[in-house]
């Protein structure tokens, strides 16, 4: 099988997952016991007015004639109506997204290069003095929750060495020129977990790889070190570290509430959380949604990346 | 980060070198499990102050020989609120794990067991689900369910198992094509005999070692839970209730944030440090 055709295959299976997902996102939406109007109207409910609202905004026709009239309109690029904040879904999260995504980019940029450098180093001075300390230092940064780095970062960053600011108050369309200033310390903590994920797998990607016989061969025909490492353990090693890549990006768009609400992030996370307190419907259907999309198109590109790098592949042995 | 130990794990190749470092570092992790359980369960028979009585005349004060840890925002003692805040998550979680492991378990050996499509769909599905992100499944749970215990517990459970499962699925079928289980086929065995006799035994330290580790998890989904407001519901006592309360108060007294944080972190770690001995010892 060719290369294009397989990448084909795949894309195609990943487009009827997400579908089946979407679907079955919706009926568990839709299984939440109240709606967009019992939110809405709150206390204020009764039968009449309920009636009324669910008239006016279609919430009586059938779950199946609903679902299929919303996945027509995601189609084109309608996500619905939040009838709880009055405004097209779209318009909502648009410039949360942009938000989220100079966070995770900003934090990404700090955490994956350093990660796949220090994770080679590590597993070369296996057992040194420098690679404990690294590797004690990344179970740490790994195993603490994030609201947890987030108080120490904060104590140390804002409060007794007072240079940047703990907690930001901006719009959601502030421009990125003003977000940035406020953005380090999320960044920052994101970027301290996704480090250790990342780094701890390069490490035991880069030792499992450095056991294998081929890389013995190379060092036997008298190669240099640096050579060695660049150009047979580094391939070898690099597809298992990208599939942990794909899995922390996907994490630093979407599963990032805790950090958000903890700076008072203007992100999609802080969003969802918001959502999800107001029993915004209509707005926790489409974030959900995004999640999947993101988690699936990400997984997507690591195996794509990972077919990619794998040299059997690339020579058309097949694998 | 709870999804991502849920989704990435952590699976290294430990060197015979390294094993008696690993194991001072178990036995010291080992020391904080303990310390960390026998606090939770005698928390309530130690002589502490009132957890939720509210001292209106002594809010934020530093640490002092009335009140060891100082106070919080609403006059209560911080020391009592510590050694009790691990009690909701320790037991929520150690339930959750529980049920997890159960599910994870048999799920992952009838896949193992039954292999072909069955095996195929099973894991499937396995793969979708830990593709859902828990915490926004744990906060619309909760939000729309209900935060009691039970219904915690159980989502936990099913959000928690499907590493498990997957991890049970591999090391049965490993075990599957030993010698002795085929003799145990040959003799006759039924496919319940090959599980709890043959296949049970052998996987039991590496099952452990995820177990352990996804109680980690699970403890952390539910302080995030407690922390973003919709787990453990005030005046309960819970760390990361405690430090959400505290948080905007931090530049007055850091100790209502410092203490449980603390907590949560030595109990996380010393987890951490005694699964790595399990994980050499158990492995098959």
């Amino acid at each position: 099988m060719s290369i294009a055709w397989q990448l084909l295959r795949r894309a195609a299976v990943a487009l009827l997952l997400f579908a089946a997902m979407a679907c079955l996102t919706f009926l568990a939406v839709e299984a939440l016991p109240g709606d967009a109007c019992t939110s809405l109207l709150g206390r204020a409910a009764t039968e009449n007015k309920l009636e009324q609202c669910r008239e006016e905004n279609g919430l009586n026709e059938p779950v199946v004639a609903r679902m299929v009239d919303w996945g027509c309109g995601a189609v084109q690029g309608d996500l619905g109506y939040s009838i709880k904040r009055d405004a097209p879904v779209t318009e909502i999260i648009a410039p949360r997204l942009r938000n989220s995504l100079v966070l995770a980019g900003v934090a990404g940029l700090l955490a994956f290069p350093a990660a796949v450098v220090l994770g080679l180093y590590s597993a070369q001075r296996r057992g040194s003095r420098r690679a404990k300390l690294l590797d004690t230092a990344s179970l740490v940064m790994m195993t603490l929750p994030e609201f947890v780095t987030a108080a120490v970062l904060w104590l140390v960053f804002s409060i007794w060495l007072p240079i940047l600011p703990a907690v930001a108050v901006l719009p959601s369309d502030a421009t990125i020129g003003e977000i940035l200033p406020t953005i380090w310390l999320p960044a920052i903590t994101l970027a301290v977990m996704v480090f250790a994920h990342v780094m701890r797998s390069m490490r035991s990607s880069v030792v499992a790889t450095s056991a294998r016989p081929f890389v013995e061969a190379a060092r036997y025909r008298g190669l240099p070190e640096r050579a060695v490492l660049l150009r047979h353990v580094l391939p070898a090693a690099l597809p298992p570290a990208v599939n942990v890549m794909a899995v922390t990006a996907a994490w630093l768009l979407t599963g990032t509430f805790v950090v958000e609400v903890v700076f008072n992030f203007p992100g999609l996370g802080r969003l969802a959380v918001d959502a999800i307190s107001d029993r915004d419907t209509a707005l926790i259907l489409a974030l959900t949604l995004f999640g999947l999309a993101v988690f699936i198109l990400s997984s997507f590109i690591s195996d794509t990346i990972t077919r990619l790098l794998d040299p059997r592949v690339r020579a058309g042995v097949g694998a | 980060m709870t999804d991502l130990g849920r989704v990435t794990g952590d699976d290294e190749v430990l060197h015979t070198s390294t094993r008696r470092r690993r194991h001072r570092w178990a036995s010291l992790g080992g020391a904080i499990v303990a310390a960390h359980v026998v606090l939770a369960f005698v928390a309530p028979y130690l002589p502490l102050q009132d957890v939720s009585e509210q001292h209106s005349d002594a809010v934020l004060q530093g640490a002092s020989s009335a009140h060891w840890f100082g106070t919080d925002n609403l006059g209560r003692d911080v020391f009592a609120r510590t050694l009790w805040g691990g009690r909701p998550s320790i037991g929520l979680a150690a339930a959750s794990v529980v049920l997890a492991a159960l599910l994870g378990f048999l799920i992952g050996t009838f896949a193992a067991i039954a292999g072909g499509g069955v095996d195929k769909v099973m894991m499937r599905v396995n793969d979708v689900l830990l593709a859902v992100p828990s915490l926004l499944v744990l906060l619309l749970v909760a939000s729309f369910i209900g935060r009691e215990p039970l219904v915690l517990i159980v989502t936990l459970a099913v959000m928690y198992a499907p590493p498990i499962a997957r991890l049970v699925r591999t090391a049965s079928l490993n075990v599957l094509t030993r010698d002795f289980v085929v003799a145990a086929r040959l003799r006759g065995a039924s496919r319940w005999e090959l599980v709890v006799g043959e296949v049970l035994p052998n996987i039991r330290g590496v099952v452990l070692t995820e177990v352990a580790m996804q109680f980690t998890w699970i403890l952390l989904a539910f302080s995030s839970l407690s922390f973003l407001g919709l787990g453990a519901s005030p005046p309960t006592p819970e760390w990361g209730l405690m430090i959400a309360e505290s948080r905007t108060y931090m530049s007055i007294t850091a100790w209502p944030v410092a203490a449980p944080v603390v907590m949560l972190a030595t109990l996380v770690l010393g987890v951490n440090s005694l699964v790595d001995r399990n994980g050499v010892d158990g492995a098959t």
